[in-house]
This record gives structure tokens, sequence and C-alpha cells, in this order.
């Protein structure tokens, strides 16, 4: 007697005919919208927002099982617990236009930018704590250094410049070609600046300003840990943004997949509809235009446009039939460099508050703590081994407590959730199924040597992540690439993906890109998602509705009139 | 203090909660969800544990299948998709033996299996497969999608839904008797081999019917019938079935707030007119008001004892509130990671890969075993006392067999595994006795597993999760007593008295508060039967006025009414 199956599914019956008759019926095997969006991370829903109060009818799909790719807050540590086990330092909330033009606030986002931002904790027991007002930060320097202390004031304030006048809205702008770029910053002294920046590394811009070797190594820190590489120079401009930025954090009160779920909110309420659990295996070209997308289950969703939030492997090598590519973007593909390390996490659920053994009770306070070394040496050897797929004894990272500042994410009263991450190659040697157990537990000791409370009696839960894990869960971070691709000179601005694609326009008449591995890039900064829906609005004659934020504005007006 | 305002104030979004919200958001009322977990969904929840695996910690399977809710609401078109399973299920025995019992999309599966075996199915056997599913859809919606009858109504045979739907269409097992029956009566006189009634016993246990209760026979029957009628589950799991429920609610216009824990039910003059956000709630807006009506979708007890609160209640209520019995529906869930399915007994040829029962009762030998859990966990109060196969059966689901999305390539996940205990309220070695002893039982279902299935050990398991009624209760604040249907499903709270007579129209004392939780008539099992039923109340009440979209049940009796007859659609 044989089984009903599905049609070539192998895992799906669907009953016909008189068996069907009286079962619920299911999202149908073919639909019609205006725009379809591939991936439903913080890109692909900031550009369906935008789309589908626009009028366009636009479904967002999504691989997973729940929307908000990196921003994830999940049962981790099962049971009871919960993590943020991506995205968890908000880093663009002053100027992420979507939070305004939608008034997210509304749905209860709600972001917690602490004042203790960024501390290192030492192995003598003393500290160092970078705080949202500069002041503060100064204060803890002159512990160490009065005269880095006095120069970190002085440029803090230039850098916070360069991120208002330039660097924050040249995020939500499509990129300036070099030429472009040169003559634009060449007319301001802010503008010079980061041209002179660019051509240098971040060691040498840290190394520039500051002689105490720990302020050094914590500076270092903030600059590299997204994945700049400390020696290379022509990215240097993103120091001023990357440090700037790591003392004004934001924590998403109630998990990061607030932010998501209040986007999907918007979604549906103009109209748009959030299909999950439905991977996307082709986008469907006829006549060199995109027509809609096929899942996986065979549905056919016919669409106008098409925007993918994939990276370009997966977009041009995967979803796109070759022959419809432009040689040169698909050699581009697959060229295509993933992140040059990613991370391995530990959390934990703990019955006493993880505290740290040091001389400043603000270092337990701090969002972010960089714990393991007390040198650029010790770090930059940390960075090498890395890089050079191992990790070794040296090892440090970075600990944040996630309840100090969401006291939602454990069920159970009276405990704590907190992780240590650090940066670890995806292609380990030895492999990361027979290392993880070792390095998890180099890890837990590195942690213990700081905060004394962890013991095996106070730790209830354990978790550990590994660059494969990341890849597990979210299948775009290939490699574990949480950005989508390092950020290397040639895959920076308008080369972020590749020069033939800009503004989110690709070759493929009607096929957008506007994922992280889009300009500008990761870090749940919003910027390809926002870029990709502007074009889009025009392309299809839809009412763009919103306007530009005053800052964007403004440098316009200074930089590109 | 910032404050809003709407027509509806629904507390708890979970399935209950979403449910009525997207119901009277198609009616064009205001309507706004207070939840308080970071996620709506409530026992519809599927966790990743650990990368590209998802279990159940909760709700398993789709029991819904026939509730008008699907077409009412259209979930369709929020991505609603099942997947429907070629078996549902099987048992296997420590003595060797082993039926696969199929499923209605395998016809004569079971059958098949149970000749094999040299059994005679009775009425288990093969019935399953074998029902007519327009008199199935039409006895499921009697028994669960129909509001309890008005306290008027008399309580004749002929006034039970069911039972006229029962009569009409299985004259041949016609008889009162049935009525005063327990599930346990009924397989002892209709099913005559054992480990066929231990698996009807532990199906329908598990199906929120626990079948030593006197006069459920019937209820219990229905609780089976609605596991097999939906066969399966949505793809991807109980949690993408909320998404389409949630999202049903969005685009109709609710508003759902989040990491809002409810501190109190405003209630002025006896009458509920709003909420009380608590401080730790993720809102400025600390109070929310509600014109028409306050909708709780959190249980009774919590309602009226917490946000309620006894000043406004008199103590007669209080006291029948607080002996709500919890009993009956607390369960310990594992998990289990592994390479390999189970192979029971060793033997491939049982269970081959395409019709693997998706849940499995095992070891199924002898009704002792279930007797003996029911009295540890209720009389005694307690973790079982002997952990020994012979008085242990547990009921080992798996899904990715058929739904792929569920876990990684080369990987299997039993999910939910499950053992009856008491509720944390009622174990006399207090609440988190079954906490103390996670380890203990957790190895002794192991060695179970491996017992029966011999390839179970080792390497092969590669990681364990573990729930217990206590976890449950933290991780889901609507489920008291880690209890998944809320309150014991008996004769005493089931239907007109569910869970107490003077709540079963979900009604309250106080004036414009309603109840949609579990705690009401028909119980879990998230049916969108809570949410279906109390639409007709709300109705008569002009609270909602739904569109021609909306259909009633044809057994509703409105308030006042005596009797069933002439409401009975054609009967």
């Amino acid at each position: 007697m044989a089984p009903l199956r599905g049609p070539g599914t192998g895992f799906a019956i669907r009953p016909e005919g008189e068996r069907a008759s009286g079962l619920p019926a299911e999202f149908p095997e073919e639909s019609e919208f205006d725009v379809v969006v591939i991936g439903g991370g913080p890109n692909g829903l900031i550009a369906g927002a935008y789309l589908s109060r626009s009028g366009l009818r636009t479904l967002v799909v999504e691989r997973r099982q729940e929307i908000g790719g990196g921003l994830a807050t999940e049962e981790t540590l099962f049971p009871g617990f919960y993590t943020n086990p991506h995205a968890v330092y908000h880093m663009m909330t002053d100027y992420l236009p979507v939070l305004q033009d939608f008034g997210l606030g509304r749905h209860g986002l709600n972001f917690v930018k602490p004042n203790a931002q960024l501390a290192a904790v030492f192995s003598d027991h003393t500290s160092l704590v970078l705080c949202r007002q500069v002041e503060d930060s100064k204060d803890s320097i002159a512990k160490v250094s009065p005269s880095d202390a006095r120069e970190f004031g002085k440029v803090m304030r230039s850098w916070r410049r360069s991120v208002e006048e330039i660097l924050a809205p040249g995020t939500y702008l499509p990129p300036l070609s070099p030429v472009e770029m040169t003559e634009a910053l060449g007319r301001t002294e802010a503008g010079e600046e980061l041209l002179r920046l660019t051509e240098m590394s971040p060691i040498e811009i840290i190394d520039e300003h500051f002689g105490n070797d720990r302020v050094r190594m914590l500076l270092l820190y903030a600059a590299c840990m997204w994945g700049l590489h400390p020696d290379e120079p022509g990215l240097g401009f993103m120091v001023p943004l990357l440090v700037e930025r790591a003392t004004n954090k934001a924590v998403c009160y109630g998990g990061s997949h607030r932010l998501a779920g209040a986007l999907s909110r918007e979604i549906l309420a103009a109209g748009g509809i959030v299909l999950d659990n439905s991977e996307v295996t082709r986008v469907v070209v006829e006549g060199g235009h995109v027509t809609g997308v096929e899942c996986f289950d065979g549905r056919l969703i016919r669409a106008k446009a098409v925007l993918s939030s994939l990276p370009p492997p997966q977009t041009f090598g995967e979803l796109v039939d070759g022959s419809e590519v432009p040689d040169e973007l698909s050699d581009a593909a697959r060229r295509w460099e993933w992140d040059q390390w990613s991370f391995f996490t530990m959390s934990l659920a703990t019955s006493e508050w993880p505290w740290y053994d040091t001389d400043d009770p603000w270092a337990n306070d701090a969002f972010m703590t960089v714990l393991g070394f007390d040198s650029t040496d010790q770090l930059r050897e940390h960075w090498r081994t890395v890089l050079n797929g191992d990790v070794g004894a040296g090892l440090g990272g970075h600990v944040t407590v996630e309840t100090r500042y969401d006291p939602t994410l454990p069920r159970v009263p009276g405990h704590d959730v907190a992780f240590f991450q650090m940066h670890a190659p995806y292609a380990l040697r030895g492999g990361w199924e027979a290392r993880s157990e070792e390095i998890g537990l180099q890890v837990l000791q590195t942690w213990q040597r700081y905060a004394p409370s962890l013991t095996a009696d106070t730790i209830v839960r354990k978790s550990i992540e590994t660059p494969v894990d990341i890849e597990t869960r979210l299948a775009s971070m290939v490699h574990g690439s949480i950005k989508h691709g390092a950020y290397n000179p040639l895959q920076m601005g308008v080369f972020r993906p590749h020069d033939s694609c800009q503004a989110g326009r690709t070759p493929i008449e009607g096929l957008y890109l506007c994922g992280a591995s889009a300009f500008p890039g990761g870090l749940v900064t919003g910027g390809p998602g926002y870029i990709a829906a502007g074009s889009v609005v025009g392309d299809l004659g839809a009412g763009k509705w919103w306007d530009e934020p005053r800052y964007i504005q403004r440098y316009r007006e200074r930089y590109l009139s | 203090m910032q404050e809003e305002h709407f027509d509806i104030v629904v507390i708890g979004g979970g399935h209950n909660g979403t449910t009525i919200a997207a119901y009277l958001s198609k009616c064009g009322l205001s309507v706004c969800i207070v939840e308080a977990r970071p996620e709506c969904g409530g026992g519809q929840e599927n966790t990743e544990v650990r990368p590209g695996f998802r279990i159940d910690p909760h709700a398993t399977y789709l029991y819904g299948g026939a509730a008008p809710g699907f077409e009412q609401l259209e979930l369709w078109r929020y991505g609603f998709r099942q997947v429907y399973y070629p078996s549902m299920a099987g048992l296997v025995t420590l003595d060797g033996k082993a039926a696969n019992l199929g499923g209605r999309f395998s016809p004569g599966l079971a059958e098949q299996s149970l000749a094999a075996l040299g059994v005679e199915g009775g009425i288990a056997g093969g019935f399953l497969s074998s029902m007519d599913p327009g008199a199935t859809k039409e006895l499921l919606r009697a028994l669960f999608w129909t509001p309890p009858h008005p306290p008027t109504a008399e309580v004749d045979p002929a006034d039970m839904p069911w039972w006229q739907v029962f009569r009409k269409h299985m004259a041949p097992l016609w008889s009162e008797r049935l009525l005063d029956m327990s599930y346990v009566d009924f397989l002892e006189e209709f099913v005559a081999w054992e480990p066929l009634r231990t698996f009807g016993a532990f199906a329908a246990w598990y199906c929120g019917a626990h079948p030593s209760w006197d006069g459920m026979a019937l209820q219990s029957l229905g609780g089976t019938m609605l596991y097999s009628y939906s066969s399966g589950s949505p793809r991807g799991g109980m949690h993408t079935y909320a998404h389409a429920i949630i999202r049903a609610a969005l685009a109709k216009g609710t508003r759902i707030l989040t990491n809002a824990p409810v501190e109190e039910i405003v209630v002025h003059n006896g009458r509920a007119v709003g909420v009380r956000l608590s401080a730790d709630a993720a809102f400025p807006e600390k109070t929310i008001w509600a014109d028409k009506a306050v909708i709780s979708a959190v249980d009774v007890q919590s309602t009226f004892l917490r946000l309620v609160g006894n000043r406004h209640l008199d103590h007669g209520f209080l006291q029948a509130v607080s002996d709500i019995s919890l009993k009956g529906g607390s369960l310990w869930v594992m998990s289990v990671i592994c390479r390999e399915l189970p192979k029971y007994h060793g033997r491939d040829e049982w269970f081959p890969t395409e019709v693997y029962p998706s849940c499995v009762v095992a070891p199924a030998d002898s009704m002792e075993s279930f007797h003996a859990q029911t009295r540890d966990a209720y009389s005694f109060r307690r973790l079982p006392q002997d952990l020994s196969p012979e008085h242990l059966t547990m009921m080992i689901c798996a899904h990715d067999m058929y739904d792929t999305t569920r876990c990684v390539e080369g990987y299997h996940v039993l999910s939910p595994i499950y053992l009856e205990c008491p509720p944390p309220e009622y174990d006399v070695t207090g609440p988190d006795g079954y906490n103390r002893q996670k380890a203990e039982v957790t190895k002794a279902a192991l060695d179970l597993l491996g017992e029966m299935a011999p390839n179970m050990r080792g390497d092969n398991i590669v990681d364990v999760f573990v729930n217990t009624p206590l976890d449950s209760e933290f991780r889901n604040t609507g489920m008291t007593g880690g209890n998944w249907y809320a309150a014991r499903q008996d004769s005493d709270q089931w239907f007109s008295n569910r869970p107490l007579a003077d709540l079963a129209r979900y009604r309250t004392p106080i004036e414009s508060l309603y109840m949609c939780h579990q705690t009401m008539h028909p119980g879990g099992l998230c049916l969108m039967a809570v949410p279906y039923n109390l639409m007709h109340i709300l109705i008569n009440d002009g609270i909602a006025q739904p569109g021609s979209w909306w259909y009633p049940s044809p057994w509703y009796m409105a308030d006042g009414a005596s009797h069933l007859a002439g409401h009975g659609a054609g009967l």
C-alpha cells in the first residue's frame, strides 16, 4: 500500500480531491504581488515597510521560522532564559531614519543607551571605562594617562562632528565614487580629515593620537572588532564612525527582535504580507526582466520587482539563472570574500551577577567589557592567530551582561544572562565540532579570572555558538559572516557588492539588492534597505511618501549641491 | 501618565487572545492586545534550542483543523500551511510487538498492521482512518465549537449537541450508557488487545482528555479525533500557525503591545474599564482604557485572584475560583536530538521511513503502567516512585520525517517526549520537586528509550532538553500548573460547568469583563474554539457585529432557552 506523498517535495503531503475537502485552506500555490523581498532581516523588513506604505503590495519572504535575521531574541538557554544571539549593540539608533519615519516608538520600541559603554578590565584588576559622556571617559583615561585623556576629548569632538556631518548621512545615501568623494569632502576641514584618514590603517590612526598602551588596546578593539583589519589602509574613514558609535550603543529593551516585530507590524498594517518558513529557491527572470520568485515547495509568487537581501554568491550564483547574470558580475560574486573573522559566543544564565573584581564599579555597569588583553600586542597576537585559522591560549573578547539593561530576558526571577564573545575563524584548525568544548572551557576560565562569582554553583545554564552555528541559524551569514562579506577597500563604497550594482539596482531589470552585502554594509545600519526602497519606489512610479531626515538634507546642501 | 483608548482590550497574546482580537478587529472594532512576554503565541512555540534544531516545548500537533476560524479569519492569506503526515501513530510493547496505526491519509495501514499481529482492532483499529470526514467535522464542531448552554437549559441527553451527532452518524455504538462512561470503560468494552487500549488511554490523555474521568468517554474520543482529523502539524511547527493568527489580527488593525505585563484590571462601579500596565512594561502608556469590553485571555485564577482582586468579588466566588482543579494536563517534556530515529527492538521493517509514525506510545504493554502513573501524579502527587520500564510509558513524537524545516539534515528531533506528572502546586515534595529530580527522570526516560530502541544509546543521542511543568509555568505565564489546558477537563469542569457554572458563558461577575482562555470551554489544544464560542456571546451582548463572513454554531442556545430542539441543524 503506497502512502500519499507530495509531488517531488519529499516532505509535504497535500491531500487532494475528496480527502482535502474540509481541510483548512493554505497559502496559495501561485500569487501576485508588486514587490517581493527575499529575506526578513533588518534590511528586508525596512525595505518592506517603506514599500508597503508606498502603496505597493509587498511580500517579505523569510527562510527561517522567525523573521528578524540578526534581530533575534531567542530562548537559547532553554528553558527559561532568552538572549540576543546576534544583534545586541544598536549603534545607529540616533540616525536610523525608519525609527522616525514610522514612529516605531509607538510599538514600545525602546532603546536604552547607557552612559557606561565600553570598559576593559585588566589582569591587575584595574580598568578603563569609556562612556557616552566624554568627560567621564576622560576621567577614567586620566588614571593612566592625563595626556591621552586630554587628547581623547579633542579627538572625540572632531570624530563626532565627522559622524554627524558626513558619515551618518552617507550611510543612508547611495555611495559616491572615489572621484566624487574627493570633490565633496574637499569642501570642509572635517571632510579633508576623513580623506586623510582613509589612507591610514586603524592602528596608525590610534597610534597617531594615543600613547598609553591600554588606552590604545581598547580603542583599537573598538575600531576593529566589527571586522576592519588593524593594519590595512583604505578604510580609515570608518575608524571615527566605529569608535564614536562604540560609545553610543543602545540596547533594545525587551530584546532586539522587537525592532523586527515593530517593522512587520508596519508592513501588515499597510496591507503587506510576511511569509516565514519559506525559502526562496529561484528568482524567475523572463525576457531579461524579473517576474517573481519560486519557493522551495514549488510555490510561485509573481512580482514586478524582487529585492534580495542575500549576499552576491547566493543572489547571483544560486537564485538567478547564470545565463541572466553579466559575466563580470558573476565573476565578482564568485570571488566575494566573506568576513575576515566571525564570532564564538558563550552565553550563561547565572544565579549570581557576574561582577568584576576591579577598581571602578562603573566597569560593572558597562554595556560591553573587554577582557583578556593587557596590551595591544596581546590583542594583536589573538587577532593574528584568528586570522591564521586558530584560537590560542591568549584569547580574549568582550562580555555583556544582557540583564543589566534589559531585565526582561530571564523568565526565572533572580537570574542574569550574560555572554562572552570573541573573534574566531570559521575554518578553525581541527574543526569546531572537535574543538568547541575545549575552546569553550578556555573562554570560561578566562572570564572566571575576572569575574570570581562565576562558579559551577552559580552557572545554571550554558550555551555555545560557533561560527558554524551562526551560519546554521542564519544561512545568509555564510562562514559566520555577520556582515555578509568582508569590509575591505574592494568590497566597500561603490564596490559593495560590485560597481554594476548601485543604489540597490542590478544589471538585471527588476532585481534589487537590499542586504548587508550592498552599500553601506551590515551591523543593523538599515542603510541598504532604506536606499533600495528609495530606488524601487522611484522605478515603479509609486509615490515617495517620506522626507529625508534633516541631518541628511544638511549633508546634501553642504557636500553634494 | 499616558493613556490609550480602544473598544476592546485583550489581556494575553496567546492562541485565544490573538484569535479573539483577529475576530473583533475584523468586526471593525479597535482592539489592543497586551502581552507580558516578548512574543505572542503562548503555547504555540518552537524553540531553536540549538542552531538548526527546533523543539516543541508545548503545542505540537494541529488539533483545530475543523475550526471555523481558518476560513472566517482567512488564515491562508497570512501564510498558514499544513503538513499532513502519512502515519500519525504507532505503539510498541516491551515484549516485542509493534503496530503502525497510520492515519486518515493512509487507509488500510492500521488494519494491515494489526492483522499481521493477529490482533482484532475493534473500534480502535482502523477507526481513525475510516472516519467519514464530514461526519467527523460535524461531531467535532458539536463538541468543541459550540458555546456552553445557558443556565436555563435542561440537561437531557437530547440537548447535548455532540450526542445528537454521535447518534446520527454512529448508530451501531449508540447507547446512553456511553454518556456515563470513562474512556477507560469505553476502551475496555470496545478494544480487545491491551496494548491498543493502553495506546488509546495515553493518546486521549495527551489530547487533553484524561481517560479515567467518568462521563467523559465521548469527549476523550473526540480529543483523539481532533488529532487524527487534522493529521499533522503546521509546516515549521505550531508557532507558524500563531504567526498566521497574529498577522491576521495585525492586518485588520489590532494593536499588539508585547513586553506589557498587566498589573491590574481597572474596575469602576463593578464594570471593567481598562487595564493598568506594570512599571517594567516597555511602554510609557500605563493605562489602556477599554470602552466596550476587557477580555481576559489569561487563566481564570490569575484573572480574578490577581488582576481583579478580592475588593470587587464575593468570597464564595473567590473560593470557587481558587478551587478550580489544575490536575490533568501537567507534562514533563523531553526533547532529544539524535542521528537516527528510534529503531524499536532493532527492527527496520516495522516503521519504514515513509510511514514512520509521528507519535509512538511505548511501552504499551499494559494498562497498569497507565494507572500507576495516574496514581503517582494525582493520588500520591509526586514523581513516579518506580521508574522501571513496566511502570513508565512515554509518548515519543517526531515531525522532521515529514517536515524537513525542523532540523539539520542528517539528524532528527524527537520532540516532545511526554511523561505525566503532578502540577507543581500539588507536588507533596514541593513545587520544584520535579526540577530537583530532573537528572534522575531524564536518565530513566533515556534508559527506557534505549531499552525499547537499542540504537538510542551512546553517540546517537546528541543533545537532550527538558521542560518540567514548573519550567513551563515560568516560560509561559498563562500556563498555571504547567497545565496544558489550564483546568481539569472532567465533567465537573466541562461545557456548562467549565470552569464554574457561573463563568461558563464567558461572562464574569464583573460587567464588561469576558473570559477567553483555555480555562473555558472547550479547553486547550489551540482550537480557536474559545474565541469562536465567545463571539456568540459578544454578538448577543451587542458588542460585536460581524459581517457576512460569520456563521454561528447550529447548536448555539440563546440566553433563556431551555431546549436545543429546533436548533440542531436539521437533526
